[in-house]
């Protein structure tokens, strides 16, 4: 897939129209124009075995060396076990990798462990980085744990709802605004033929696997029943007592429409992942879909896709109503309850796992940790990145203002009522002052991994009722919030939304 | 004795050295072994015990390792975790109460039995054994009764009572079919063996690929079957016999190599004498060439038994362990708590199979393996 | 002395066909996995997701380009740890069943007698040494005061101990140090090698797999030495072999079928064991389960390129097996001693 000779003309036609766009639009500085010589350094960079993410950083890593002399050496580790890896080098210090391309999800754990370099000064002295590019989102919270900013953004993940745009405009439909739209529109195509091979196809495709997504997909149906007041309310914890926001008819009410979503997909959907759920949505077997920004892509390649210039996108369908967190009850949306209302109707865009970004290892030595952070900025600069994100291999979606140009979008094969659809929903999502920021506390993969995705598992499989699924939650949740210490917890949760009053 | 003119060996080498050498091969020819498994076992063992009694906590520069006594035990069998592991338990069914009481009454009678030859601590022993024999068949009563749910306990039991089993018949009907002297047998021997040589994971993708009732081979025959609608994955039988069939596809061919190889090494004139005798098939069998392969083949089952306890790569491919916990192993719920960085707990779930698997695997050197390896 | 064969009465012809229809059927079990593997390495992926197609030309059209990316696109990515897995399975097979196959032989055939408190006591001077080690005692220094120390409480304490272990004793704890989980396990071993400085080496790999698969050849060994009759043995002694001659020139050669389905299955467990090698390697020595593995990321499995890898990682050891198939036949077998 990743160097045949359709991606390689589209690579030629994208490098092509970028010359031409440099003609028109004034050159920034390339990072090589002022060479710091880092000869003779070698930057161990570990990331998953791709061909995503650890491509372009493969195929960037030559460039940098020819105009630096630093020499990157890509370390790849199957992506089921890099958080742990990762951790395991650098809690007994072996320290066998100078920067990492990871998931800024698991700062809570690396940050407040001491093991990230702060990149605060770096970050506001390099010029060709263009830091003020990178959309607010990424930069205030992504990229920043309690004030300080300890990663370079390479991607921009936000979940959103795919649609088959043919079908919806066919029948004179909108595409959802609320998740009961969403359900409506779920069940009316459920079980009939939507790619015209004869076979019945499936209303909503969603990865419902446990271990794998399916606790992201639900925290993306949740989200707008819980947040409603800005990125920095939370949607998991009350940022003054720590107590769990997961026992609440905010919750209830989004497991009603999850378990909805289940009735109206394929019978395997329990089993699974986004692996799963987009093939289905791609070869035009399901109406629906939530997902990344990776649909857009794959929909694109003639290898994977059946629907190109079908599909629609949209941001996370929202809700009519918001709880109120001393009652634990949902109230309608009014300018009080969802100042950032569109329509009344309240909606949350769910950043989950929060894009893959780079961070330097604090023990490296500083020669290394320069070339380092020379390199990932050299990767996220507009230059090389504009061409990237519209590259399906890279797995690198826009997270920059400069990436919403629709011309790179119509270049790299996407039509343009596509493009338009796809580009919309991602600036909708990502500027949206109420985008909800994934936990990321120490440990949260036990709080999201573990806890809440059995007990979604469980709910899903019948095995506990609605009730008992939040009490289950909440007790978990609980009792690890004591164990590692609940004032501890609560200022790190607060850190991680960067409140600092 | 007719071979014994044909080997032709050298003297011992002579001298002190040669002498010393000679008293001390017994040592010679174990030390290299035991050496290499002790030195690299012990840390670990002692390490990951150690580590089933704390909770790892980051701390600036490292981690820290909180002592927290049996807490990570105690949230396992009485805490949160306590569903999860154990099941929820539930009254039993009449059946329940039937299978209970048979198994009761087996393991009184003998307990009574064993009473008449053994006594003093290898009676105790066994008491011990009975007792926690019940309990296990109490537990399993109680968590497959209609309300009731098993836990990764109960769960990894299942899988190695049906999966062992399962292997050894088929293994060893294959092998006994493969040890004639039929045209291409050596074909089937080689492909037989197939399986096995997959990487654990790789098998699991495999399954997966071939268990997906909406793309994978066997659409058709679930279309035709009018289970269009229906997907095992959501049940929870259906997603264990599922992970079953994957573990017996895989390791058939362990149990197969190795009886055919002890079938091959087994002397054939006892068989011929009794051929000659007019004995059928089924008597030779019976009374010549299962006894003669019972060492090996109680070896072979403790072995797979131990291996098969540790399942994890089926279930958490297939399944990550669902519809819900349903096909949960003891393993996998070590590795998924372990993923989410609960080394502690982990640890625990750890400790506490090596304390279900060595109890199972001492009763069965005891009890079993000595006997047939005895008969033999 | 000529040797017979085990069923000399000619298979009636109802018995042959039931024989080979069971066969047959579970030939096409075995394959047929392996037969969807190879027709998905051949296909696109919107070939695999749009439903079941199965004979490459007919159903679908047939792409190499999942091939090509392993070998092409990956080249040094793939070839790489394939050599490590070889390397690794095979050394580490072969001290296994060399070392392994010798203790068998001794606790088949000797008595041991060795005393509970040594064992223990030497267990304690290894804690000890350990300890040591990992508090950055210099690993001369670490050693010596260990063995003073075990060995001074030995001279006081040895008439106490009495208890002694028993062959069968050993062969248990042997076998026992395989039933903790690789994940209960993992993070200690990786602890130990970090501080012998071996980690991302097949060094370490190689005695992680010697190990950890010794137990089950010296399980499966003493088994087969047990059946060998021992007058052979006695007869040679009695002409005056060394003790490692009997072995070498009289035990060996009969177990030759026993020899090999162990070491056959010890390269298996090697050539492809995951946890380990996952935590033990990061660049240089990493192995090819793990490559399997990766092809599951954020896009869910490849299954095209999963089905290339699974079929080239299993080659080699099918060739091994096709070479190794004769001795495990019958014909080879002698020294029999009962005529």
């Amino acid at each position: 897939m990743r160097w045949s000779r359709v991606t390689a003309v589209r690579v030629l036609a994208v490098l092509a129209s970028l010359v031409l766009a440099a003609a028109v639009v004034p050159p920034s500085p390339a990072p090589g124009a002022a060479p710091r010589s880092f000869a003779g350094v070698t930057v161990n960079i570990v990331t998953f075995t791709g061909p995503q993410i650890a491509e372009p950083l493969q195929r960037h890593g030559p460039e940098f060396q020819k105009m630096t002399g630093a020499r990157i050496n890509v370390i790849t580790v199957p992506f089921s076990d890099l958080y742990q890896k990762i951790l395991t080098d650098f809690a007994t210090r072996t320290n066998s990798y100078d920067a990492i391309v990871f998931d800024p999800q698991w700062m809570g754990d690396y940050v407040s462990a001491g093991y990230l370099e702060d990149l605060t000064g770096r970050v506001r002295a390099d010029p060709t980085l263009q830091w003020d590019d990178i959309l607010p989102y990424f930069r205030n919270f992504s990229a920043t744990y309690n004030g300080r900013v300890y990663t370079i953004p390479l991607d921009g993940d936000v979940q959103m709802v795919y649609y088959r745009s043919d079908l919806l405009a066919r029948d004179g439909l909108k595409p959802p605004a609320t998740w009961a739209d969403y359900l409506a529109i779920a069940q009316r195509y459920n079980g009939r033929d939507l790619n015209g091979d004869g076979k019945p196809d499936y209303g909503s495709c969603v990865a419902m696997k446990r271990s794998a997504q399916s606790y992201w997909m639900f925290l993306s149906v949740v989200a707008p029943y819980l947040q409603s007041k800005g990125t920095s309310q939370g949607a998991f914890f009350d940022p003054r007592t720590m107590r769990p926001l997961m026992d609440n008819q905010a919750v209830a009410a989004a497991l009603d429409v999850y378990h909805a979503m289940l009735k109206d997909g394929p019978p395997e959907q329990l089993n699974m992942d986004v692996g799963d759920t987009r093939g289905l949505f791609t070869s035009g077997r399901c109406a629906l879909s939530v997902d990344w920004g990776d649909i857009g892509t794959l929909a694109t390649d003639p290898k994977t896709s059946k629907v190109n210039g079908k599909v629609g996108s949209v941001i996370t369908p929202g809700s009519r109503m918001v709880l109120d967190r001393d009652t634990g009850k949902l109230v309608p949306c009014t300018t009080q309850t969802c100042p950032y209302a569109i329509g009344g109707v309240n909606h949350a865009p769910f950043a989950a796992f929060g894009g893959w970004s780079c961070a330097i290892n604090k023990a490296a030595r500083p020669q290394v940790k320069d070339a380092a952070f020379a390199f990932c900025a050299y990767v996220s600069a507009p230059p090389r990145s504009r061409v990237d994100v519209t590259l399906g291999i890279t797995g690198f979606n826009p997270y920059r203002r400069s990436h919403f140009g629709l011309d790179l979008w119509v270049k790299s094969g996407m039509t343009r009522p596509m493009a338009e659809s796809y580009i919309g929903a991602i600036r909708q999502s990502l500027q949206s002052p109420n985008m909800v920021l994934d936990l990321r506390i120490p440990q949260n993969a036990y709080y999201e991994g573990v806890v809440l995705d059995t007990a979604l598992a469980e709910f899903l499989a019948g095995q506990l009722t609605a009730a008992q699924t939040m009490k289950q939650i909440e007790d978990g949740w609980n009792k690890k919030t004591d164990e590692l210490g609940r004032a501890k917890m609560l200022g790190a949760y607060r850190a991680s939304l960067s409140i600092t009053r | 004795m007719l071979g014994a003119g044909r080997v032709r060996v050298r003297d011992a080498a002579p001298g002190w050295l040669g002498a010393w050498l000679e008293r001390a091969s017994p040592w010679i020819f174990l030390a290299p072994g035991a050496a290499i498994v002790l030195l690299f076992s012990l840390f670990p063992l002692v390490l990951s015990l150690y580590f089933s009694l704390v909770r790892l906590e980051f701390a600036p520069g490292g981690f820290r390792l909180a002592f927290v006594g049996l807490d990570n035990y105690a949230k396992l069998i009485v805490g949160v975790d306590r569903e999860e592991f154990v099941g929820v338990l539930a009254g039993p069914s009449p059946a329940g109460w039937a299978a209970w009481g048979l198994a009761a009454a087996g393991l009184g009678w003998w307990l009574a039995r064993s009473a008449r030859t053994v006594s003093g601590r290898g009676l105790l022993a066994r008491a011990a054994l009975a007792a926690v024999s019940a309990a296990g068949v109490w537990l399993a009563v109680r968590t497959l009764a209609p309300h009731g749910r098993p836990g990764s306990l109960v769960v990894t039991l299942i899988y190695v009572a049906v999966g062992v089993g399962a292997e050894y018949v088929l293994g060893l009907g294959l092998a006994l079919l493969c040890a004639q002297r039929i045209p291409g047998r050596r074909f089937f021997r080689v492909v037989f063996l197939l399986p096995m040589m997959i990487t654990p994971v790789g098998v699991a993708y495999l399954f997966r690929m071939l268990t997906d009732t909406s793309k994978g081979p066997f659409y058709p025959l679930w279309k035709a079957l009018g289970l269009v609608n229906f997907s095992w994955v959501n049940d929870p039988w259906g997603a264990r016999a599922a992970v079953l069939v994957g573990d017996i596809w895989q390791w058939t061919p362990f149990m197969f190599i190795v009886l055919l190889a002890a079938l091959e090494s087994q002397s054939t004139e006892p068989v011929e004498a009794a051929v000659a005798d007019g004995a059928s098939a089924w008597q030779v069998f019976r009374h010549i060439t299962f006894p003669a392969i019972l060492p090996v083949s109680s070896t072979l089952v403790l072995i797979r038994m131990i291996e098969a306890f540790k399942i994890v790569d089926l279930p958490n491919v297939l399944t990550s362990g669902g519809p819900g916990t349903a096909t949960e192993s003891l393993t996998l719920h070590a590795y998924v708590i372990w993923r989410a960085l609960d080394i502690g707990g982990s640890a625990a779930i750890a400790y506490l199979l090596l304390l279900i698997v060595t109890v199972a695997a001492v009763s069965y050197v005891h009890l079993v393996h000595r006997r047939a390896v005895g008969a033999a | 002395m000529t040797r017979r064969h085990a069923r000399p009465r000619p298979i009636p012809a109802a018995a042959r066909v039931a024989t080979y229809l069971a066969l047959g059927t579970w030939t096409f079990v075995v394959l047929f996995p392996l037969y969807w593997l190879a027709v998905t390495s051949l296909k696109n992926p919107i070939d695999v997701f749009s439903g079941p197609l199965y004979v490459p030309f007919v159903d679908f059209r047939p792409t190499l380009s999942a091939w090509r990316y392993i070998f092409v696109d990956l080249r040094n990515d793939t070839l790489r740890p394939y050599a490590n897995t070889v390397i690794v399975a095979t050394v580490s097979s072969v001290i296994a069943l060399v070392a392994g196959s010798a203790a068998a032989y001794g606790l088949a055939r000797f008595p041991y007698r060795p005393r509970v408190g040594a064992i223990l006591l030497f267990a304690g001077s290894l804690a000890v040494a350990v300890v040591a080690l990992s508090l950055n005692v210099p690993w001369p220094a670490a050693a010596l005061g260990a063995a003073a120390l075990g060995a001074g409480a030995w001279r006081a304490a040895r008439a106490r101990f009495r208890r002694a272990a028993s062959n069968e004793d050993i062969a248990f704890w042997m076998i026992s140090q395989r039933i903790l989980p690789p994940v209960a396990v993992v993070i200690p071993v990786y602890v130990l090698f970090q501080r012998l400085h071996l980690l991302d080496t097949r060094t370490a790999l190689v005695i992680t797999y010697v190990a950890s698969n010794l137990p089950i050849v010296v399980w499966l060994m003493r088994d087969y030495f047990r059946s060998l009759p021992v007058e052979l043995e006695e007869c040679a002694a009695v002409d005056g072999a060394s003790r490692y001659r009997i072995f070498w020139s009289i035990v060996l050669p009969p177990s030759a079928p026993g020899l090999v389905a162990t070491f056959l299955f010890v390269l298996v467990f090697a050539w492809n064991e995951y946890l380990f090698a996952l935590f033990l390697t990061s660049a240089r020595a990493q192995t090819l389960p793990l490559t399997i593995a990766a092809q599951n990321a954020t896009r869910g499995p490849q299954w095209w390129y999963m089905s290339v890898l699974i079929l080239i990682m299993i080659v080699p050891v099918i060739a091994m097996a096709v070479a190794l198939e004769r001795y495990m036949a019958r014909g080879l077998l002698v020294g029999a001693v009962k005529g």
